[in-house]
C-alpha cells in the first residue's frame, strides 16, 4: 500500500482524496493543493493525467464526476496536460459521455446523467477554446455533434445570437428615433404655434372667469362660527375647506367658458404635455450629427414644457380644473348619489386627492387618460351635480365630520368582524340535532304533543290534540347526549431494530406481535430501561416528602404569581415552540428516511456495531458515503416480498393449499377410500 | 539531423540511405495532423482510400452511402483558424444522386494504375463501375453474380487490363476493361472472396483470400489455381538476406527439389539462385509453374488435401503484397495477422502482437517499406507493426468507431485512415510548430491563474 502510495506519488494521494466525496464539487482546497503540486514539474503532470484516467475508469458516476471536473480545471490550464489528455480522448470520452453501447456510465443514474451534460458542456468549451490546436478535440466534438447527434448546450453561439439580436434592436430603434427626429425637425414650427394657441386660449378663458367672479362675493364665514372648531385638525380642515371656497365655482353663467375651459385643459394634459414630453425624451436619446439644431430643440422644447405646466398649475388653481375632483368622485358617484348621501359624496371627494396623487405619481400617461376620458362621459352629469351643492364651507366642515364618523363607523364594523372571527373560532362543532332547533334559547314553555308528525286519528281511541309535555320533560328529553370518544393520540411504533437493519415500525397499542410489549426506545432501538430510574426516583420522594410537600407549596404560591407572566410568555413561545417542532420533526423525518435509505446487510452489520459505540454511530450511519450512494433503497415492497417469496413461506402456502384440498375432498367423499 | 546532412556532403552517406533514413524518421514521428484536414463529404463508413500510384496526390474514397470521392492531398482548398488548419475538400463526389450512381454501399474504389483518368468502384449493388474522372461519368459497367467485397488492377501489368474482383460468388472473375467482358472465371474457393490482391512482382500472378480462410494464387496465363497457403506449414523466420544465403544455397538446391517431390507435394518454389534481386525473382514466380515438372503434373487438380489447406480460421479478411512482392501479409477473422514467404508459401510464424481485427468487412492493410511497418486497422485503433518481428511500434487513436481502411503514402510519408466514424484521418509526420501564425488567435499555452 505504501509503495503504491510512493508510487502515485503525491498528486494521486490529493485526487484520491478529492474524488472520494459525495458532493458536487471539488473541495477547493484540494482542488488548489492539486493545482499547485501539478504545476510544480511536468512528472506530477504527466502522474496526474494518468491518475485521472485511472479515475475515470472507476465504476462510479460520482468519482468520474468529480474527476472529470478536476481534467476540466488542469485542461483549461496546462498545455501539456491537453496534449496528453487528447491522445486518449475518445477514451476519456466514451467514459464521461458514454456514448459506446457496451460502455454505458455507471450506477447511480442522476449523477450519471449530470456527468453525461457536464462533459459534453466541457468537450464544447474545451473545443470553443483549443480545438484549433488539437485535431482529437476537432474530431471528438464532430462526432458527437454530427454523427451521435448529441445536444451541445452551444454556449458560444446563444450568446452571440444574443448579442446579435440585441445590436439589431438598438439599430432599429437607433433608425426610428432618427426618422422622428426628422419628422419633427420639419414640423417643429407648426407644432410650436399650435401649442402656444391653446395656451393663449387657455389664458383668454381664465381671463373671462376671472373678471366674473370678481363680481361674484366670495361666501366667508364668521368669527364666532371659527371658534367652534377648536382642535388644530379641525381647524386646518376647516382652512383647507375656506380655501376650497374661496376658488371660482362655476355656475350657470360661466358654464360655457368652463367648458371650454375644460376641454381646453384636457388637451393640454393629454396631448400636448405629454407630446412635449415624448419629444424631449426623443431629443435626448437621438444621436445625430447636428448637435447644435438639436440642442436649440431642446431648449426650446423644455421652455416650452415649463410654460405648459405653469398653465396647467394655473388652471388647477382657479379651479377650472375640474376634471380633477370629478374623476375622484366618478366611482363614488355612481353608487351614492342615488341614495341622496351627502356625506358620502362629499366624503369622496375630500378623500380622493391623496389617493389621487397616489394614482398620479405611479400612473403612466395612458391610464390617466383613459380615467380622463371617463370622466368627460360625465362630465355634464356630474357638473350638473356639482351645480346642485351649495357652495358653502358650512357645509363642508360638516361633511369632514361626517367622514371622520363614517370612518369610525367602517372601524367598529371591522371590530365586529373580529369578534364573529373569534366567536366563530370558539363555537362548538355538532352534530345536526332536534335540539339545534330551539339552541340558545330558554324555552319554559310547553309543547304540544299531537300537533306535530303523526296524525293519528282516532286509531287507537279519542285523540287528545292539546296533550302537551311540560317544559322540564321538554328540557330533560333535549338534553345533549353525546358519547365520548377518546381522543386518538398518535400511536408509537414499535422502533424495536430488526435483523435487517432499521427499527421496526408496526404500530400497535400496547404489544408488539414481532417484539413485545412496546417500551421507549432510543435511535438505535435500545430499550430505555424505565424500571430502574423509577426505582431510584421512589426511594427519594418517601424520604424526603414532606420537605418535598413543603417546597411543593411555596412552588405553588409562587407559580401562581409567576403564572400571570408566564402566560403571557407562553403565548409567545408557543408559536415559536410550534415552529422548533416542525423544524424537529422535520429533521427527524430526514434522518429517519437516511437511515430507512442505508439499509443493507453491511450497514446493518456496522448498526450492529455501533450500538456498543453508542451515539456516534448514528452520526457514521447518516453520513453519505460514495458506497450509499450505489444502494438501492429498499422499500417496503422488497421487504414484503422478502419475507413472502422466501421458499418457506411458499412451501408452506403450497402445503396449506393442498392439506385445504384434501379436506374438502375427504369432506365430498367420506365414502370412498 | 545535422550529422547526417554533414556525412551527405562529405559522401559518407549514400543518397538512397540518406533519404531512407530521413523517411524511416518521419515515419516513427507519424500522429495526427492537426493542419491537415480532409473534409469528408460521406454519409456512411468509409471502406476503401486510394491514393493514385502515378502522382501520389489524389486520394480516392469509397463509402457506405454509395459515394465515391477524390480530394486533393497536396492542395488544400481553403484555410481556416488563421490559416492553420488546411482543409481539403473534396473535388468531386458521386453519389446515389448521380444518375449512373451506384445504389448500395462502395465497398472498392481504386484508382486505374496507369493514370488517374479513370477509377473504379466496386459495390453491393453487384455493379462494378469505371468512371472517367474528368467527366464524372460511368464509361463502364460490369455486372456481377453477387455483392463485390473487393477489386483490384495490378501495378505492373503492361500487357493486360484486368479488374480482378472478389464477390459473394465463389468465383473470382478477371473483368477486361478493354472489351468490357469477364476475361476469366477463377473457381476454387469454396465461400465468397472478401479480398483480392495482385501480386507486386509478376504481372499475371493474383492472390486471393476467401471466407473459406483459404489465400490462393492464381496465374491468369493457366487454369486453375496453383497454390493454396496453409497455416500449418511454417518456417521459423524470415529466410537469411541473400548474400549471407548464397553459399549455403549450393547445399540446399538438391535438398529443396527432393522435398518438393514428397509425398505431402508441397507447393514449395523451388529454391533458385536469385542473387539479382527484384527483377530476377519477378521472373522466377511467373517462371515458376511452368519450370518444375512436378508442379506441372500437380498443377489443374491439385491433390485435394492440398486444395483444402487454410491460412486462416475464418474468413481472410486482408491482404497486403510487400512491395518487393516477396512476402505476403494476411489478415483474418480470426484476429491474427500472418506473415507469409511467397517463394516458399510457408507462413513465417512471426507473432503480431495480439490485436482484435473487425470480423465483419474487408479490412484494408498498408505497408512502409523504409520502415518494414505494417498498418493494421485494430477496431478503433490503427496499429503499426514491424513485420518482422511483429512487435507493435505505434499505435494511431483518433476514430471513434471501427477503422476499415489505410493507405500509406510514402511519398509524403503520410497515413490515410477511414472509418466507420466516417471520419478520413491524415497522420502526418510532426512538424515545429510556427508560433508566429498563432499570435492572432488564443495561444496554445500554459494557463495558471494560480
Amino acid at each position: 500500500m505504501a509503495m503504491e502510495m510512493e508510487e502515485r506519488g503525491k498528486v494521486g494521494t490529493l485526487m484520491e482524496k478529492a474524488t472520494n466525496s459525495t458532493a458536487s464539487e471539488v473541495d477547493p482546497r484540494l482542488l488548489k493543493a492539486i493545482k499547485s503540486v501539478v504545476r510544480s514539474s511536468d512528472f506530477e503532470l504527466r502522474l496526474a493525467a494518468h491518475t485521472l484516467m485511472d479515475l475515470m475508469k472507476r465504476d462510479h458516476s460520482q468519482v468520474r464526476y468529480l474527476t472529470l471536473l478536476i481534467i476540466d480545471e488542469l485542461f483549461m490550464r496546462s498545455k501539456l496536460f491537453r496534449t496528453l489528455l487528447v491522445e486518449n480522448l475518445d477514451q476519456l470520452l466514451a467514459l464521461s459521455v458514454g456514448f459506446r453501447r457496451n460502455m454505458p456510465l455507471p450506477a447511480p443514474p442522476a449523477i450519471a446523467s449530470a456527468l453525461r451534460s457536464k462533459a459534453i458542456e466541457f468537450l464544447e468549451k474545451w473545443n470553443a477554446s483549443f480545438g484549433i490546436h488539437y485535431r482529437q478535440l476537432r474530431l471528438g466534438f464532430d462526432y458527437l455533434k454530427n454523427t451521435l447527434r448529441f445536444q451541445f448546450p452551444n454556449l458560444q453561439e446563444t450568446a452571440a445570437r444574443i448579442e446579435r439580436e440585441r445590436r439589431e434592436r438598438e439599430r432599429r430603434t437607433r433608425e426610428i428615433l432618427q426618422n422622428k427626429f426628422e419628422i419633427l425637425k420639419t414640423n417643429f414650427s407648426s407644432v410650436k404655434e399650435e401649442i402656444q394657441s391653446t395656451v393663449d386660449e387657455i389664458g383668454q378663458c381664465l381671463d373671462i372667469v376671472r373678471t366674473k367672479e370678481e363680481c361674484v362675493p366670495p361666501i366667508l364665514l364668521d368669527d364666532e362660527d371659527f371658534v367652534e372648531f377648536r382642535s388644530a385638525e379641525l381647524r386646518q380642515i376647516r382652512l383647507d375647506s375656506l380655501k376650497e371656497g374661496e376658488k371660482i365655482h362655476e355656475n350657470n353663467d360661466n358654464k360655457v367658458v368652463f367648458d371650454a375651459l375644460r376641454e381646453l385643459y384636457k388637451l393640454l394634459v393629454t396631448k400636448h404635455l405629454v407630446l412635449v414630453q415624448e419629444r424631449i425624451s426623443l431629443l435626448i436619446r437621438v444621436e445625430v450629427a447636428d448637435n447644435r439644431s438639436r440642442e436649440s430643440m431642446l431648449k426650446e422644447l423644455i421652455d416650452i414644457r415649463n410654460s405648459l405646466m405653469s398653465v396647467k398649475k394655473d388652471c388647477e388653481e382657479s379651479g377650472c380644473a375640474l376634471p380633477k375632483t370629478a374623476k375622484n368622485n366618478t366611482e363614488e358617484e355612481e353608487d351614492f348619489w342615488e341614495e341622496g348621501d351627502f356625506g358620502s359624496i362629499k366624503n369622496g371627494i375630500t378623500t380622493e386627492p391623496e389617493k389621487h396623487k397616489e394614482v398620479e405619481s405611479c400612473n403612466a400617461d395612458e391610464k390617466s387618460r383613459s380615467v380622463e376620458d371617463r370622466n368627460s362621459k360625465k362630465s355634464n352629469k356630474r357638473s350638473k351635480n356639482l351645480a346642485k351643492l351649495p357652495a358653502s364651507s358650512m357645509v363642508k366642515g360638516k361633511d369632514k365630520d361626517c367622514s371622520n364618523l363614517s370612518s369610525k363607523g367602517k372601524e367598529t364594523q371591522g371590530h365586529e368582524k373580529s369578534v364573529r372571527g373569534d366567536l366563530l373560532a370558539e363555537a362548538p362543532v355538532l352534530k345536526w340535532g332536534s335540539f339545534l332547533d330551539n339552541w340558545g334559547s330558554v324555552s319554559n314553555r310547553d309543547t304540544l304533543a299531537n300537533q306535530k308528525g303523526l296524525e293519528l286519528d282516532n286509531h287507537w281511541g279519542r285523540v287528545d290534540y292539546d296533550a302537551v309535555i311540560p317544559a322540564e320533560k321538554i328540557a330533560e328529553l333535549n338534553l345533549q347526549a353525546t358519547i365520548y370518544q377518546e381522543k386518538v393520540g398518535e400511536i408509537q411504533p414499535c422502533r424495536a431494530p430488526l435483523n435487517k437493519g432499521g427499527l421496526c415500525q408496526r404500530r400497535d397499542l400496547k404489544v408488539c406481535p414481532f417484539h413485545g410489549p412496546i417500551i421507549p426506545r432510543d435511535d438505535a432501538g435500545n430499550p430505555i430501561n424505565q424500571n430502574s430510574s423509577t426505582d431510584n426516583t421512589d426511594p427519594d420522594l418517601g424520604s424526603d416528602l414532606a420537605e418535598q410537600l413543603a417546597k411543593q407549596a411555596v412552588n405553588n404560591v409562587r407559580e401562581r404569581d409567576k403564572e400571570e407572566a408566564r402566560k403571557r410568555k407562553l403565548a409567545k413561545q408557543s408559536l415559536q415552540r410550534e415552529k422548533l417542532a416542525k423544524v424537529r420533526e422535520h429533521n427527524e423525518a430526514v434522518l429517519r428516511d437516511a437511515a430507512m435509505a442505508s439499509t443493507s446487510i453491511s450497514a446493518a452489520f456496522g448498526e450492529d456495531m455501533g450500538e456498543t459505540v453508542g451515539e456516534r454511530s448514528a452520526g457514521r450511519r447518516n453520513k453519505q458515503t460514495l458506497a450509499s450512494m450505489l444502494r438501492k433503497k429498499v422499500t417496503t415492497k422488497d421487504r414484503l416480498a422478502q419475507r413472502l417469496l422466501n421458499t418457506r413461506a411458499t412451501d408452506a402456502m403450497i402445503r396449506q393449499m393442498t392439506q385445504g384440498d384434501d379436506a374438502t375432498y375427504k369432506e365430498s367423499f367420506p365414502n370412498q377410500w | 539531423m545535422w550529422k547526417e546532412i554533414g556525412d551527405r556532403e562529405m559522401g559518407k552517406i549514400r543518397p538512397n540511405s540518406f533519404s531512407s533514413w530521413i523517411k524511416s524518421n518521419r515515419i516513427s514521428n507519424l500522429q495526427l495532423s492537426n493542419n491537415k484536414d480532409i473534409v469528408s463529404p460521406h454519409r456512411g463508413s468509409i471502406n476503401s482510400l486510394q491514393v493514385d500510384l502515378t502522382e501520389g496526390r489524389y486520394l480516392l474514397s469509397g463509402a457506405s452511402d454509395a459515394s465515391a470521392a477524390v480530394y486533393d492531398v497536396q492542395r488544400a482548398t481553403n484555410y481556416e483558424g488563421n490559416g492553420l488548419i488546411a482543409k481539403h475538400k473534396c473535388l468531386f463526389s458521386v453519389d446515389k444522386q448521380h444518375g449512373k450512381g451506384h445504389k448500395y454501399a462502395i465497398s472498392s474504389a481504386i484508382w486505374y494504375p496507369v493514370d488517374t483518368g479513370l477509377f473504379v468502384t466496386g459495390s453491393y449493388d453487384h455493379y462494378i463501375k469505371v468512371w472517367d474522372t474528368n467527366t464524372t461519368q460511368v464509361v463502364m459497367n460490369f455486372k456481377m453474380p453477387g455483392k463485390v467485397y473487393r477489386t483490384a488492377m495490378s501495378p505492373l501489368a503492361t500487357s493486360h487490363m484486368l479488374i480482378a474482383a472478389g464477390t459473394e460468388d465463389v468465383q473470382v472473375r478477371l473483368c477486361d476493361i478493354a472489351s468490357g467482358a469477364f476475361a476469366h472465371t477463377l473457381s476454387g474457393h469454396r465461400d465468397g472472396v472478401m479480398t483480392v490482391e495482385w501480386s507486386t512482382s509478376s504481372e499475371w500472378v493474383l492472390i486471393t483470400g476467401g471466407c473459406d480462410g483459404a489465400i490462393r494464387f492464381w496465374d491468369i496465363r493457366r487454369a486453375g489455381c496453383f497454390l493454396v497457403l496453409d497455416q500449418s506449414q511454417s518456417q521459423l523466420g524470415r529466410r537469411p538476406p541473400v548474400l549471407a544465403r548464397s553459399a549455403a544455397n549450393k547445399v540446399s538446391v538438391s535438398k529443396s527439389l527432393s522435398a518438393g517431390q514428397n509425398s505431402l507435394g508441397k507447393p514449395r518454389a523451388p529454391q533458385k539462385k536469385y542473387a539479382n534481386g527484384h527483377g530476377m525473382k519477378q521472373l522466377t514466380i511467373g517462371r515458376m509453374p511452368a519450370k518444375s515438372s512436378a508442379r506441372q503434373r500437380l498443377h489443374p487438380g491439385m491433390l485435394s488435401i492440398q486444395d483444402r489447406a487454410t491460412a486462416h480460421y475464418g474468413a481472410v479478411t486482408g491482404l497486403k503484397v510487400t512491395d518487393d512482392g516477396m512476402y505476403l501479409l494476411s489478415a483474418g477473422s480470426d484476429s491474427r495477422i500472418k506473415l507469409w514467404d511467397l517463394e516458399s508459401g510457408y507462413n513465417t510464424l512471426v507473432n503480431f502482437e495480439m490485436v482484435r481485427l473487425q470480423t465483419s468487412k474487408a479490412i484494408q492493410l498498408a505497408i512502409s517499406q523504409e520502415t518494414a511497418q505494417v498498418f493494421v486497422p485494430c477496431m478503433t485503433v490503427v496499429k503499426a507493426f514491424d513485420i518482422w518481428s511483429g512487435k507493435m511500434s505505434l499505435a494511431f487513436r483518433g476514430h471513434y468507431e471501427s477503422v476499415n481502411c489505410c493507405w500509406f503514402s510514402s511519398q509524403d510519408q503520410e497515413l490515410y485512415t477511414g472509418g466507420n466514424d466516417r471520419q478520413i484521418l491524415v497522420w502526418s509526420p510532426c512538424e515545429p510548430m510556427t508560433d508566429d501564425t498563432d499570435t492572432a488567435h488564443t495561444k496554445d499555452q500554459d494557463n495558471w491563474s494560480d
